[in-house]
């Protein structure tokens, strides 16, 4: 057995090692043969980690790098799975990479982020102390049917994991129900205000009762189906959180600044990345310290120093031209970015970049839920719209639809043309990339521009 | 010329792009100058059909399926049956579209009673059926572009006919090769997501299907449909691909 093991963890670093030299970047490929050899492989490689597990529809990412920053600052010995390899065989590949050629991690602690159908896959394997759950919202309905399924595949997932203190968001009452199915300790933690002065309108991903299928009501909304919801009818409530978010004093364009509650002490922090969906992410970055015991003045700390994961409102600055990267999959996704866009005063290009492989969701149509409308009404601020990707005729179809003036439109097929006419421009531009679209864009900049390869 | 369009539960059947077909129908017939007034019909709200030339069903999710199944039977479903029967134009898609039938069986045996409108019904598979797909519409000598995302395998009965033919992809069960239903001025189809923006033919013919129902015989000016061709004819190279 031993024997395979070792066979395994060198099978995947040679490969990886190989891939490497050719350029690319390689975070699944290794793992896959690791597995090949050794299909419980991950079993020891894992063994005396602590691993956390981040996992949801959205702010996986950077929730994950906001915690990461936590351990950091705290001085644990961790790795991370940091390029965004999230299933089975990506996570197995950088437990391998971090791992000794017998196959001994190097370090205490593995932060995971999982992909909400592979967390079940992975939780097999590993140790794991904390879940922490950002939230479920509609995502590639191509890929899991339903959210309920989502909901059901992260409980799957949790039954995995007996030792582990599970932090949910008391906000959403799709994966705060978990707490309900599973008899894990639960920390819940939530925003006790509402977020944004104007909000875009978008469908709520869950008016019913998940209970007794009678209609919410919301003493205040968030966002999307997040806030203060309670049924009228079944009792249903969103839960007290533990660790929750007291007050919003101010959110710009650049950050945040927010006061969290935990066991009645303050804590004051600056998020600095702009969006009410990061305050969430902060926010259960805050509650999975709480579970690990972490020095909650640290973590709070911690959110203003961290590193933004890849086109999560990654700023890139090249030659005088401002570019923000922000990844969109999902319409509530995109219409928290929406929500932070019509927001911004200043004159500014909005680009997309829709694909539709398999990562992106192979359906596009959730676009036509996007509120684009009220990008289109800022009039003047929204100096021009710039569409590209493989359905970039859809999302040109989009824009005119939603009564965009048709000169201020212009699809551009090519990603180094795009990335050219974003450079040109004189007002900070916007690009929002599919997941697909954007390692695309990121490669197409890394290599014009030098900047660092997404898996490094 | 004024366009009542009447969308049926807007509150549960919303899933992933529906709201662009109202939006489509809505901008071309302010394009050509027509007034529009689209008006929801969700849970708890009687329908009254007359008050509207258009009906719209769109998709939803199961679990918010079953919310709406006690508000649909009874006098909802009378009214519905009722306009059909008169000629009402309808859009039904998906879930909205199953809807119409007589009932759904799931796979394992258990079996929800729809409206029976229509002649056909729906039987639940375990596999679902998803993907970009094709269809020729032979009333239209056009091919028609979607996605569709079910696991519901719908069969028809002698009384209504197939939308059209599928050319890739599933259709109505993956089976008999046709795809959606059609029963006097009832247009009821698969293709979720946004079925009228890339397939301006059948939205325009669905649109001139109500006007002359209100207002006799009449011609829909043309528009500039560059980027719906170019939208329709990506996907549906591409599908001719495979």
């Amino acid at each position: 057995m031993k024997i395979r093991v070792l066979f395994s963890v060198l099978a995947c670093k040679l490969s990886r090692f190989a891939i490497r030299l050719l350029g690319r970047g390689g975070t699944d490929f290794p793992g896959r043969v690791a597995l090949k050899l050794c299909p419980d492989v991950l079993g020891h490689l894992a063994k005396n980690v602590t691993t956390v597990i981040v996992t949801g529809t959205n702010g996986k990412t950077t929730t994950s790098r906001m915690i990461e920053q936590a351990l950091a600052d705290s001085g644990i010995s961790y790795f991370a799975n940091k390029s965004g390899a999230n299933l089975l065989s990506g996570v197995t590949a950088e437990f391998a990479m971090h791992s000794s050629m017998t196959g001994k991690c190097k370090y205490d602690y593995a932060l995971i982020e999982a992909d909400e159908a592979a967390f079940k896959f992975i939780s097999r394997y590993v140790n794991v102390k904390a879940v922490v759950v950002t939230n479920v919202f509609r995502d590639q309905l191509d890929r899991y049917g339903e959210v309920t399924h989502t909901l059901d595949n992260i409980r799957l997932g949790i039954a995995n994991c007996p030792n582990a203190v599970l932090c949910l968001n008391a906000d959403d009452s799709l994966s705060g129900s978990l707490a309900e199915v599973v008899d894990n300790p639960v920390v819940f933690y939530g925003v006790d205000t509402p977020i944004y002065k104007n909000r875009v309108e978008e469908l709520s991903d869950a008016p019913y009762c998940i209970r007794c299928k009678h209609a919410y009501v919301y003493d205040y909304v968030t966002y999307g189906h997040l806030g203060g919801y309670r049924c009228p009818h079944c009792g249903n409530r969103r839960p007290d959180p533990a660790v929750s978010v007291r007050e919003v004093v101010e959110s710009n364009a650049e950050r945040s600044r927010i006061v969290f509650s935990v066991d009645g002490a303050d804590y004051p922090a600056a998020v600095n990345l702009p969006g009410g969906y990061n305050i969430y992410n902060a926010c259960a970055a805050m509650a999975c310290g709480q579970v690990l015991g972490l020095d909650l003045v640290v973590v709070a700390g911690s959110l203003s120093e961290f590193a933004c994961g890849f086109g999560r409102m990654e700023k890139f600055d090249i030659g005088g031209a401002s570019l923000r990267m922000i990844l969109i999959k999902n319409p509530a996704g995109c219409n928290q970015v929406l929500n932070f866009l019509t927001d911004i005063t200043e004159p500014f290009v909005f680009a997309v970049c829709l694909n539709d492989r398999a990562q992106d969701g192979k359906d596009v149509s959730w676009i036509w839920d996007v509120d684009f409308e009220r990008l289109v009404n800022m009039g003047d601020v929204l100096d021009k719209v710039l569409v590209s990707g493989v359905r970039a005729d859809d999302m040109a179809l989009r824009f005119r639809y939603a009564g965009l003036p048709m000169d201020k439109l212009e699809v551009i097929r090519d990603y180094g043309a795009l990335t050219k006419v974003c450079i040109a421009q004189d007002k900070p531009v916007y690009i929002m990339p599919t997941y697909t679209a954007m390692l695309d864009l990121r490669t197409t900049i890394s290599k014009q521009y030098g900047f660092k390869a997404f898996w490094e | 010329m004024e366009l009542k369009i009447g969308h049926l539960y807007p509150d549960v059947l919303n899933l992933y792009g529906d709201r662009g077909n109202i939006l489509c129908m809505e901008k071309r017939l302010q394009w050509r100058g027509i007034d529009v007034v689209t008006t929801g019909v969700p849970i708890g709200e009687p329908l009254k059909a007359s008050d509207f030339d258009l009906l719209f069903i769109g998709g939803g999710q199961d679990f918010e399926q079953e919310v709406l199944l006690a508000d649909l039977a009874g006098a909802k479903t009378a009214e519905l049956k009722a306009a059909i029967e008169d000629g009402i134009p309808v859009l039904a898609i998906c879930g909205g579209y199953q809807m119409l039938g007589a009932y759904y069986k799931t796979w394992d045996g258990h079996q929800c009673d729809f409206t029976g409108a229509l002649d056909l019904y729906t039987v639940g598979s375990k596999e679902r059926m998803i993907g970009n797909y094709a269809f020729a519409c032979d009333e239209l000598g056009v091919n028609v572009v979607g996605f569709e995302n079910h696991s519901g395998k719908t069969w028809l009965g002698p009384s209504v006919k197939p939308m059209g033919t599928v050319l890739a992809g599933f259709g109505n069960n993956g089976e008999d090769k046709t795809e959606g239903a059609r029963y006097k001025n009832v247009f009821a189809t698969y293709s979720h997501g946004c079925l009228l923006p890339k397939n301006p033919a059948l939205a325009d013919h669905i649109l001139k299907t109500a006007l002359e129902r209100k207002y006799g015989q009449i011609d829909l000016a043309p528009l500039d449909d560059h980027l719906e061709h170019s939208a329709h004819d990506y996907m549906e190279r591409r599908l001719s691909r495979n």
